[in-house]
């Protein structure tokens, strides 16, 4: 489930970001490095996909995403911030924990089910708490897997 | 002494059969049968050919019955309809009210000649009675399920269905007409005739209304009469109506419009009151139309019946449907909902005696053609609607069911009303932080203790609150305080939109099927597209496999949404745990029930302690 669109090293313990921009650059940087994408092209996107209104579901989470003509399959990054930053969020709150998800321009039903995927995934009870207490970038990768099991729905 | 004898036993079977009814219904609402169709099978089995085997024949009786029980059930249907909701859909209801019976009855007409080769006047009868839709049936039927549907939609079918029995009605006396004399009226008579009944039934039903208002507010009646004042009041505007010459239905319609959109006196008194009265109309007519039917006789048309029902709701409604309204810019799901809820049903029926009574050439032909189609009607798309609706994309919300709203008349007090909730874990309010500014708490019973405001802060799951509301506003409370049968999860996904986002962007990042007609349009103006009276908070729009809902709406105006997506991993439920989760509803809507009820005993208990609740008693 999860395992397809989020690998081991997609996991970022301790992003520094003063504002919802920087942040946004920061995990586009990481995600160029992990794909071999450009940088500048994946910020854009997601800044362009902010315009529209926040990804900021509430709770803390925000889940960036966007499609992406040069992307070949979904992939997933996560990031977990050294301080909230603010993020015009649904519910107004800041956001500390970030999920991005880039979806190949012909993903259609495939990009809504990873989104969905993912929101029910962070909306586990306590999930939120382990993954804001956990550790180290394994910690936090065993907490989402292990969330993510169907039956755990 | 064999005159009283007949008399108590006839006594003993009518209410002995509105009892079956009533019990009926109980088990009509755990199938989702529609209720009329039972009523009327009911009367079927009691008739002369089946178990009752009482051999009823007064197409007089019938007529009479008929009218009462329609007078009432659409000046039922006008005093719950808000003037607001005229709005936007006046033009395209009138012209499905009009042309859109002329052409069903053109249309049908033209097949009913041919498969029951009749002459074409003959033919075209058989169209005229069956060409309206039956605003008792299609009321009831969308009031029942708790049917939420997008409003425009909403709107035009209620408002289509309460004002398209005169034009059927006249269609159907000017072809009799022609059939017993013999001789064709011109062109110009009929649209005389037809625009008479129009005008003076119009203009006495607003003139009626208003008087009743000015009447009821004026006269301080002992308590018990204002509902029955209303009720004589309904049925005299719709005889009078008819003996001057004007549509009597069209004025019962709009008298009940009238009462219902203006401050009155003991209106909750009315409204309930209203409820029973439409509830004995819809049983008492459709037992009366099911006994006068023949069962041996009918069986007799039934493939022509079926032909001819098959093409009334295949073709003759939806050419009607999509030649009135596409002018309008209604969505092609739009216009086949709209089809597919041309119910019909007593309306028919009883056109179809109007032949008998007045000795047309074959006239059983009509009644068992009718009645059939009726039958047909009721039981293929008075089944379906529900299901329709979700298909289709109508419905604006999950349904509600049937919030418990209680009443309390506010003597000499026109402003405001005083309504009463319980409130569940699902109660939409209890997710609010701040209550509608018109609302008012006024006190919260809680484990048997009623507490003022102050005292009980917020409202919690498990109490009944009482508030007082313009009138005019309620409606809006009851969504507030639906009771949802927690049937269906939150939905995931939820992610923010502002309104001036357009809806193409929204769906081509998602891959949603934007419908044609908000193509190019911001978030805000679609909304304004569908909504076009008031947007609401929580009001939706499917833009398949997911919808946008508004989460802000500023000076009417959609400020933002958000896009939920149904769980796609979400398993369809089997036969066996769908039957669970009605069980499961079903009993939670009873523990419910059983809490407001402990609620009301103790607040009654209560009361001569409580100075503050005192003060309203229903009635002294």
């Amino acid at each position: 489930m999860l395992l397809d669109i989020l690998s081991s090293e997609a996991v970022l313990p301790a992003v520094k970001a003063n504002g919802k921009k920087q942040a946004l650059q920061e995990i586009s940087a990481h995600a160029a490095r992990l794909t071999g994408l450009d940088a500048h092209e994946i910020f854009e996107t997601l800044l362009q996909r902010e315009r529209l209104g926040s990804t900021g579901i509430g709770e803390g989470i925000a889940i960036p995403h966007g499609k992406l003509a040069t992307v070949d399959k979904l992939f997933g990054l996560v990031a977990r911030l050294e301080k909230p930053i603010d993020f015009d969020a649904i519910d107004g709150m800041p956001v500390d924990f970030m999920f991005l998800l880039l979806a190949p321009e012909a993903a259609g039903a495939d990009h809504l089910k990873a989104l969905a995927r993912i929101a029910r995934v962070l909306r586990h009870p306590g999930v939120l708490e382990r993954l804001r207490a956990a550790e180290d970038a394994d910690a936090i990768y065993a907490v989402l897997l292990e969330n993510s099991a169907p039956q755990a729905a | 002494m064999e005159n009283l004898a007949i008399a108590n036993i006839a006594l003993l079977l009518g209410a002995l059969f509105v009892l079956i009814g009533i019990a009926s219904s109980l088990l009509a609402s755990r199938f989702g049968a529609p209720l009329l169709l039972i009523f009327l099978v009911l009367g079927m089995l009691a008739g002369q050919d089946g178990f009752g085997g009482i051999v009823f024949d007064d197409f007089r009786a019938t007529y009479l019955i008929g009218s009462t029980a329609l007078a009432i059930i659409l000046f039922d249907g006008g005093l719950r309809t808000r003037m607001a909701s005229f709005r936007g859909v006046l033009a395209p209801a009138a012209m499905l009210a009009t042309i859109g019976v002329l052409v069903t009855t053109v249309a049908t007409g033209a097949a009913a000649t041919l498969i029951l080769g009749l002459s074409i006047v003959e033919g075209l009868l058989v169209g005229a009675i069956v060409s309206s839709t039956d605003a008792a049936a299609v009321f009831f039927l969308m009031r029942s399920k708790g049917m939420q549907l997008r409003r425009r939609v909403n709107n035009t079918i209620e408002i289509e269905s309460a004002t398209n029995d005169p034009v059927a009605v006249f269609l159907t006396i000017a072809l009799v007409e022609v059939l017993v004399l013999q001789e064709a009226d011109t062109g110009w008579a009929f649209a005389a005739l037809l625009l008479q009944q129009g005008v003076i039934g119009a203009a006495l039903g607003v003139l009626g209304g208003m008087s009743l208002v000015w009447a009821l507010n004026r006269f301080a009646l002992p308590h018990g009469l204002h509902p029955l004042l209303a009720v004589c009041a309904a049925v005299l505007i719709f005889a009078l109506t008819s003996v001057l010459g004007g549509s009597g239905f069209l004025a019962a319609y709009l008298a009940g419009l009238m009462l219902g959109n203006r401050p009155v006196r003991a209106f909750p008194t009315i409204l309930s009151f209203h409820d029973a009265a439409t509830w004995l109309s819809q049983i008492i007519m459709f037992l009366v139309l099911g006994l006068l039917a023949t069962p041996s006789t009918l069986v007799h048309y039934a493939f022509p019946a079926i032909l001819i029902s098959a093409f009334l709701i295949l073709i003759g409604r939806p050419l009607a449907v999509w030649l009135c309204l596409t002018p309008f810019g209604f969505g092609k799901r739009e216009k086949n909902f709209i089809s597919w809820v041309g119910l019909r049903g007593a309306v028919s029926i009883f056109l179809a005696a109007i032949p008998t009574l007045t000795e047309v050439p074959n006239a059983e032909i009509y009644f068992n053609i009718a009645f059939f189609v009726v039958l047909i009607s009721l039981l293929v798309q008075g089944w379906s609607v529900g299901w329709m609706a979700t298909r289709l994309g109508q419905q604006s919300g999950e349904s509600v069911a049937d919030p418990k709203r209680l009443e309390i008349d506010l003597p000499g007090q026109l402003e405001l009303e005083m309504v009463g909730y319980p409130i569940t874990e699902n109660s939409p309010v209890l997710a609010r932080a701040v209550y509608p500014s018109w609302m008012r708490v006024v006190m919260i019973v809680r484990n048997g203790e009623v507490l003022t405001p102050e005292a009980a802060g917020q409202l919690q799951a498990g109490d009944y609150g009482y508030f007082l509301a313009p009138p005019g506003r309620v409606p809006r409370l009851d969504r507030l305080f639906a009771s949802g049968d927690g049937g269906k999860p939150p939905a995931l996904g939820m992610f923010s939109f502002a309104g001036d986002a357009l809806v193409e962007d929204v769906a081509r990042l998602y891959g949603l099927h934007v419908p044609a007609d908000l193509k190019k349009l911001t978030i805000a103006d679609a909304f304004d597209e569908r909504f076009e009276d008031r947007v609401e908070v929580g009001d939706r729009i499917a833009i398949e496999p997911a919808f946008l809902m508004a989460t802000a709406v500023q000076n009417d105006e959609v400020a933002a949404v958000t896009v939920e997506f149904d769980d796609p991993d979400e398993k369809p439920l089997t036969p066996s745990s769908r039957i669970m989760t009605k069980l499961k509803a079903w009993r939670s809507r009873r523990a419910l029930n059983r809490a407001a009820s402990h609620a009301v005993d103790r607040r009654k208990a209560a009361e001569p302690e409580g100075p503050a609740t005192g003060s309203e008693q229903q009635k002294g």
